[in-house]
């Protein structure tokens, strides 16, 4: 355990010490309470990864999957360097069917590369992994607007632009939809919820704080782009 | 004294019997909480390897817990070994929790009190059934919660659906609530200062809330009400309290003179049938579990349970009429970023307004809506919207970038009216992995509760549109079921050992009491005569507390 997690159980230690003391209860302040939120936050460091489950091939896939699908901005990292290979493979680790998915998916993948490129999808050129995932994602798309049409609800005019939709896929390219969308929803998820992602985002909460307030300015702005502008 | 379960109603009665200075048995079928492992209130997803997916991503298989890794719940809609079965064309999920304090641990704190017309909603509207309490006499009991739970909120003298109470000094709305308030004001729905069991300052050894926004991880220093760290932890203390963890009642034992005169549970470590011998037996089990346990208690006194010689045990189940709708609001993107977690949940809702206006309606009572929106703290599925719009690339982090915080929600909650189809009885057929007899749950929504989700369809289409929003989306759960939440997805099931004036279609007096059994007391949602769209929790609080003082004065006069 690192000191970090220490430092933050003796935090919460205090916490429940002084709930149970009657009296000394006031004495914990909203430092205190700050204190357990920066030492839950301090993220540890380990060494380079060892996958558990993918082989050398996979783990390559992986990754440059993670590249393509959250790549590198001007403002933040990739998912690769928010951890999503690894994340993946945790999970796999613990999960059969999870790594099924990956590792038949991957195949999946190489096989229509060389198919299309004459190469596996990691050694094929950027230029030549982006057209097989523009080709998968068109297919999905069209997967979506059939089954949206098909709920109700979406007919009516206040539902214009309605997004939700499951994936059904019926084309030759059905697999690797369906595949895509695993790799997707587990890397974008590994991204969001790392500290990179979460920075990008710029989620600011989980604090302690004494008093709670809202940003005047932030009430202008809105409501100077809402309807109910005040001219 | 032996009291069954450990929630509100539990919870209460302990706490106010041992002031009393009772002695008290309290049996939990969960394990004892521990606060400081079980409340993961102050991490980030980043702290686990599985960042909240759970082990193997059993989130993504749906396999995960209710409400997500880092919620404190402890239990839900499908427990190992403990299975309920379903009637034929009907649909029900029964949400049980199993840990010292249940579902107050991590429930949405809202705590409304009934209005004056809800506890005679039959003399108003000829449906369902009157109380045998008024709300002038119910009013003492819930300023008496209200001010021991520790209840936000603010008074109106102009609104009916929301009376006057005691209440803390509620946070500031946030943007978007004040956004939804200014389109609410024009629509003419009321949009006030919320109502929830959270301390805003110090109270009882209670540390005012530190607004990270995690109600439903539980929260450390109980700023947030909970049955387990604010009503018995205190009670054990006075040592008048044994607290009996993994013991599962199975039945109420009687004497054969109309008295109670114990219980018998399984000890879950043992696997062994044991009894405990009490004064009196008080009930807090939950609606249904209180319920399958007085059916189950079969003797020739009371060959259809203990305190069932009218038969309603088990009848008139109700939930909520849930309905739930979100948005996108255009006006909130690009706004500088501020902390909108504050006291967890929102902090403005809209109660019933269309009080008056029944003649206009085509479908009877009403519902509150319940708000969402804000930067929440990114966690798993966050962001999936986002990306499936985009396909890929640097769409992504643009869309979620664009999007993060824009979004709204609108959850209606909102009365059914008792009927004769929905109630739970024992399936004779098929026993628990302890020996007990499960129930069996038939429920249907009649067309009063269709026609008033379709209502709160409207209006939240209405509120979103009229902010200049769009809708984007509803919640899968909804959408499975075509526009009304599923039954006992609500999680405020009630009804089901009601109390009432006449014993021949009641099993409690006012007082909790069974008309039968003197010494036998129910204090969970199952007393309640009908479930009108105000969160149960704060009425359970307040009826558990004034049936403890009456058990103790009857204690007190020999007649107990």
């Amino acid at each position: 355990m690192s000191k970090s997690i220490t430092t933050r159980r003796d935090a919460l230690r205090r916490i429940a010490l002084a709930l149970t003391a009657a009296g000394s209860a006031m004495e914990l302040n909203a430092q205190e309470a700050q204190h357990v939120h920066s030492a839950a936050a301090a993220d540890t460091k380990g060494g380079k990864y060892q996958p558990k489950v993918f082989n050398e091939h996979e783990w390559a896939t992986v990754t440059r999957l993670s590249e393509l699908i959250v790549p590198a901005d001007a403002r933040s990292g990739s998912a690769v360097d928010a951890g999503a290979p690894q994340f993946i493979d945790v999970l796999c680790s613990q999960n059969a069917a999870l790594t099924a998915i990956f590792t038949g998916g991957i195949s999946w993948l190489d096989a229509e590369m060389r198919r299309r490129a004459g190469k596996e999808f990691v050694t094929s050129t950027a230029v030549e992994q982006t057209a097989m995932l523009d080709a998968i994602v068109a297919a999905e798309r069209t997967v979506r607007e059939q089954n949206a049409e098909e709920l109700l609800f979406a007919r009516a005019p206040q539902y214009k632009g309605f997004s939700s939709y499951t994936v059904k896929p019926g084309t030759d390219l059905a697999p690797g939809v369906r595949f895509f969308d695993w790799a997707r929803r587990l890397i974008v998820d590994a991204y969001f919820t790392s500290p990179i992602g979460i920075k990008d985002v710029n989620y600011v909460g989980n604090q302690a704080l004494s008093k709670y307030e809202v940003p005047q300015e932030a009430i202008d702005y809105a409501f100077n782009r809402s309807p109910f502008r005040i001219v | 004294m032996v009291v069954v379960g450990s929630g509100a109603g539990g919870g209460t009665t302990v706490r106010v019997l041992t002031e009393h200075g009772i002695k008290c048995a309290l049996l939990e079928a969960g394990p004892m909480l521990n606060v400081a492992q079980e409340f993961k209130e102050h991490q980030m997803p980043f702290d686990v390897p599985h960042r909240g997916a759970e082990d193997g991503g059993a989130a993504y298989f749906g396999n995960g817990k209710p409400f997500g890794y880092f919620s404190t719940t402890s239990g839900g809609w499908e427990l190992d070994g403990e299975p309920y079965t379903v009637g034929e064309g009907s649909e029900f999920r029964w949400f049980r929790s199993r840990i010292l304090g249940g579902r107050t641990n991590h429930y949405g704190r809202m705590s409304f009190r009934f209005s004056p017309y809800d506890f005679q909603p039959y003399s108003k509207d000829g449906l369902g059934f009157d109380w045998p309490v008024t709300y002038d006499e119910m009013a003492p009991w819930y300023d008496k919660a209200e001010r021991f739970v520790g209840v936000t909120g603010a008074n109106h003298n102009d609104l009916p659906s929301a009376p006057n109470g005691q209440f803390l000094k509620p946070p500031p709305p946030k943007v978007h609530e004040l956004l939804i308030k200014k389109a609410c004001d024009k629509m003419g729905v009321y949009c006030i200062p919320n109502r929830r069991a959270i301390v805003t300052e110090p109270m009882k050894g209670r540390i005012p809330c530190h607004y990270c926004g995690q109600c439903g991880r539980g929260c450390q220093t109980a700023s947030a009400y909970s049955s387990s760290q604010v009503e018995i932890f205190p009670a054990m203390k006075s040592g008048k309290l044994t607290v009996f963890n993994n013991a599962m009642v199975r039945e109420v034992l009687t004497d054969g003179n109309g008295k109670a005169t114990g219980v018998v549970y399984i000890d879950k470590n043992t696997r062994r049938e044991k009894v405990i011998r009490a004064r009196a037996v008080v009930l807090a089990a939950s609606a249904c579990e209180s319920a399958r346990i007085l059916l189950n208690s079969k003797t020739t006194e009371f060959p259809n349970g203990v305190a069932n010689g009218s038969g309603v045990v088990g009848r008139f189940l109700m939930d909520s009429v849930g309905f739930g709708l979100s948005g996108n609001v255009p006006a909130l993107e690009g706004m500088k970023h501020y902390n909108t977690d504050g006291a967890g949940g929102a902090h403005l809702y809209m109660p019933w307004w269309l009080w008056d206006k029944h003649g206009k309606l085509d479908f009877p009572r009403g519902y509150h809506i319940e708000i969402g929106g804000g930067y929440g703290m990114p966690g798993i599925g966050s962001f999936q919207g986002a990306a499936r719009r985009a396909g890929y690339g640097q769409g992504i982090k643009d869309t979620a970038r664009k999007e993060y915080g824009c979004s709204i929600g609108f959850a209606g909650r909102g009365e059914m009216i008792p009927n004769m189809h929905s109630y739970c009885e024992i399936d004779r057929s098929v026993v628990d992995r302890w020996g007990i007899p499960v129930l069996k749950f038939h429920f249907k929504w009649t067309d009063y509760e269709w026609k008033q989700a379709r209502h709160m369809e409207k209006t939240f289409a209405e509120i979103i549109t009229t902010m200049g929003g769009r809708v984007t989306g509803l919640s899968a759960a909804q959408r499975e079921a075509d526009g009304i939440s599923t039954p006992g997805t609500i999680i405020h099931e009630v009804g089901t050992v009601r109390m009432g004036k006449d014993r021949r279609d009641s099993a409690l007096n006012k007082y909790c009491q069974a008309h039968e059994l003197k010494n036998l007391y129910v204090v969970d949602g199952g007393f309640f005569v009908s479930n009108p769209d105000k969160n149960p929790t704060l009425t359970i609080n307040a009826f558990a507390w004034r049936a403890a003082d009456h058990l103790a004065e009857e204690m007190r006069k020999g007649n107990v």
